[in-house]
């Protein structure tokens, strides 16, 4: 029998007896809600918007009035707050007890550190309302107290973290099935009978493809809808993240190639279904080892090296890489390195894994421990 | 008990060594096949052969390398020594494709439809999905579990589920069946199913090879055995021939008077059991039968009077303990 065939076969059943249960169907559905949702989110959030606007004390006549009209067709409400001066206005902007200070001595208003277009507009045409019996000036002065960032950098951290949480999350079920599949067939010994014609590494693939197959399908159907709505201006955020969003498809392929691949060896070595768990666990410590440096090295400084390192290491990589080009972009070759790394390791594992794999399926008995499985001489692979 | 079987047909006992050496043979063959774990000599210098159409009892004590060389054949267990033949050629994926197997250790895919787990058994073994599809509903019917095939491993009972795993082994109409111990846990019927089974896959020019524990049922079924002890053939060849070259006798009589108290007061002659005024002796080849009957006759009349080889436990007890 050809490699293909005892790939494709073992592949597809796993394919079937996944889709026969109804968790990978409803995990599909509830996640692709979640991201419709929240596409719902800025217009269920922007009716309850209150602007809180400060103005140096005194305020002229009217001023609260025509404010509140002038919000009405933002669907929002103005909280006035009198300061007592243009410092303790400045201090109540940067405290953030206000989120924008209105200076009508000068004409301005003022920002922390990006405009609200919004409050912009309702303070501008309240001014001119109230104005229209007052000398006429003219239209107010825009500033913040910072510089300005280029786009809004909470949408982008937002992506990357939700991106890397849903490998995160993507790689550790799916790799516990793997995981759970590979006791299994080893508790009941119904691999021997698949031993009897498939190669243990062919098995190994087969059932990797299969289940990363229906992992892949999974998260290219929600990053998808995703990166759409993304594209689409639907958040409020820079549409090219869509590009980003779509990186965590082939780095879920990647990442769970790799770590798959780790979840099955460490399932042969378990004896029964009762150690499925514990065999599992240096999987899953790596894995959340990986998120969590990746996660602590791209908040505290994207560009640093470390940030770097862990974009093209491969056992970070597949949750690194697709956050970090959310956050600051990633040039072309970090991507090549990355990509070769990574094809690398996952040769080098199914070689290696691959013959651990082999031994810990034949052995019955006690639970393993991989230096033993490595030196059993069960089969030849 | 065992008066039946002389009929049949008388096979050359191939006896014990040298181990059969042709590499040309039909069949399975196994050539001076040694394998070690860690401090257990699991298979010491293990020869015999099957041919095709006909049955094999693969018999010995339990630990004595069964299993062990069962899962040799499907390249489950890294040889040390010696070599398994198929039609006198090493056996690679490829001609494993055309056995079948039945793992002592019962395995299907409990959340998998029985007709799904037959089909991709039998595509795992080469068939394309057609035939694949029509070999399980054909096994499906033989087995009485047509109604089953759309049901899940785990909602069969017991017996069921060692249908499938059955039908699992021969859905691809094998060349050669390995079973290893499929009469252990079934009641009667099944018992009797699973031997006919066994007798038309025969017929059809399959070579079988079982593992069983229950003696009186290979002897029923087989014609030839090979016993082991110690992961070493102790005996091989055609069951009758093997019973023959015995160097006991089986003797059973039955006494009119059943309180009479003889015993055998004769040299080599052995009392195996006792029950009512019947008894079961074994005897040495050399002993003559007339002159038990004289001296069982001499204590009280006897009514029943039987000679002939040992059954096939007795010579397994003989050749094991010996």
């Amino acid at each position: 029998m050809s490699a293909w065939r005892a790939i494709s076969l073992v592949a597809w059943r796993e394919i079937r007896e996944r889709l026969r249960s109804p968790a990978f169907l409803w995990s599909t559905v509830i996640m692709l809600v979640i991201v419709g949702a929240s596409s719902a989110l800025p217009t269920v959030l922007h009716e309850e918007t209150t602007f809180r606007v400060g103005v140096v004390a005194a305020p002229p006549q009217g001023l609260d009035a025509a404010l509140q009209r002038a919000a009405v067709p933002f669907d929002a409400t103005v909280r006035l707050q009198v300061v007592g001066s243009t410092a303790a206005g400045r201090t109540a902007l940067e405290a953030k007890r206000i989120d924008a200070l209105l200076l009508l001595r000068d004409d301005r208003i003022v920002f922390r550190e990006s405009v609200d277009p919004q409050v912009a507009a309702v303070a501008d045409a309240a001014v001119r309302a109230l104005r229209r019996r007052l000398p006429p000036a003219p239209e107010l002065a825009i500033a913040t107290l910072e510089p300005a960032r280029e786009t809004s950098e909470d949408a982008e951290a937002l992506v990357a973290m939700l991106g890397a949480a849903l490998l995160l999350g993507s790689l550790a079920i799916y790799g516990q099935w793997v995981l759970a599949g590979v006791v299994e067939e080893k508790s009941n010994r119904v691999v021997e009978l698949i031993l009897a014609t498939v190669r243990p590494r062919h098995l190994l693939i087969g059932k990797v493809a299969g289940i990363g197959l229906l992992g892949l399908t999974q998260l290219a159907l929600v990053a998808g809808l995703a990166a759409v709505l993304l594209a689409a201006g639907v958040y409020d955020a820079p549409p090219s993240l869509g590009r980003s969003v779509t990186l965590v498809v082939p780095w879920f392929a990647l990442g769970f190639a790799l770590y798959a691949v780790a979840y099955a060896t460490a399932g042969a070595l378990a004896a029964q279904q009762q150690d499925a768990n514990s065999a599992g666990q240096p999987v899953t410590y790596t894995l959340l080892a990986a998120f969590f440096a990746g996660y602590a090295a791209l908040t505290a400084d994207a560009e640093s090296a470390i940030s770097q390192v862990l974009t093209v290491f491969p056992l970070t990589a597949p949750l690194v890489l697709p956050a970090r080009s959310a956050l600051v972009g990633v040039p072309l070759w970090e991507h090549v390195l990355a990509l070769v790394l990574v094809l690398a390791s996952i040769y080098a594992l199914v070689r290696l894994g691959g013959r651990v794999y082999a031994q810990g399926l034949l052995h019955a008995g006690s639970r393993l421990r991989l230096r033993t499985a490595w030196r059993l001489n069960h089969l030849r692979d | 008990m065992s008066t039946g079987l002389l009929s049949r047909e008388e096979q050359p006992a191939s006896g014990s060594r040298p181990a059969p050496t042709r590499r040309g043979g039909a069949g399975l063959t196994f050539q001076h096949v040694r394998k070690r774990f860690g401090a257990v000599q699991a298979l010491a210098d293990l020869s015999f052969a099957v041919e095709p159409g006909r049955m094999l009892g693969f018999l010995g004590p339990n630990g004595a390398g069964k299993t062990t060389a069962m899962r040799a054949v499907f390249g489950l267990v890294e040889l040390d020594g010696g070599e398994v033949l198929w039609c006198g050629q090493p056996i690679r994926v490829q001609e494993r494709l055309r056995f079948g197997y039945m793992p002592e250790e019962r395995g299907l895919y409990p959340r998998g439809l029985v007709r799904e787990q037959l089909e991709y058994f039998g595509r795992l073994h080469g068939m394309d999905a057609n035939a694949a599809r029509a070999a399980a509903r054909t096994w499906l019917d033989r087995l009485g579990l047509a109604e089953r095939g759309e049901a899940k491993i785990e909602e069969l009972s017991h017996g069921n589920q060692q249908r499938v795993q059955l039908a699992a082994a021969l859905v691809h109409e094998p060349e050669l069946l390995v079973l290893d111990e499929p009469f252990a846990g079934l009641d009667a019927f099944a018992v009797r199913t699973l031997a006919e089974v066994l007798r038309g896959e025969a017929a059809r020019g399959a070579a079988v090879v079982f593992s069983s524990h229950q003696l009186e049922l290979v002897e029923e079924i087989c014609e030839d055995v090979v016993i082991i002890d110690h992961g070493r053939d102790v005996a091989t060849g055609g069951l009758e021939a093997l019973k023959r070259s015995s160097t006991r006798r089986r003797i059973e009589l039955e006494l009119e008077d059943a309180s009479a108290k003889w015993l055998p007061a004769i040299a080599g002659v052995e009392l195996l059991e006792r029950r009512m005024g019947r008894l079961r002796l074994l005897a040495d080849r050399d002993v003559e039968p007339e002159q038990v009957l004289a001296d069982a006759r001499r204590c009280a009349g006897v009514v029943a009077f039987s000679y002939g080889p040992p059954s096939l436990a007795e010579l397994f007890v003989e050749l094991i303990e010996a």
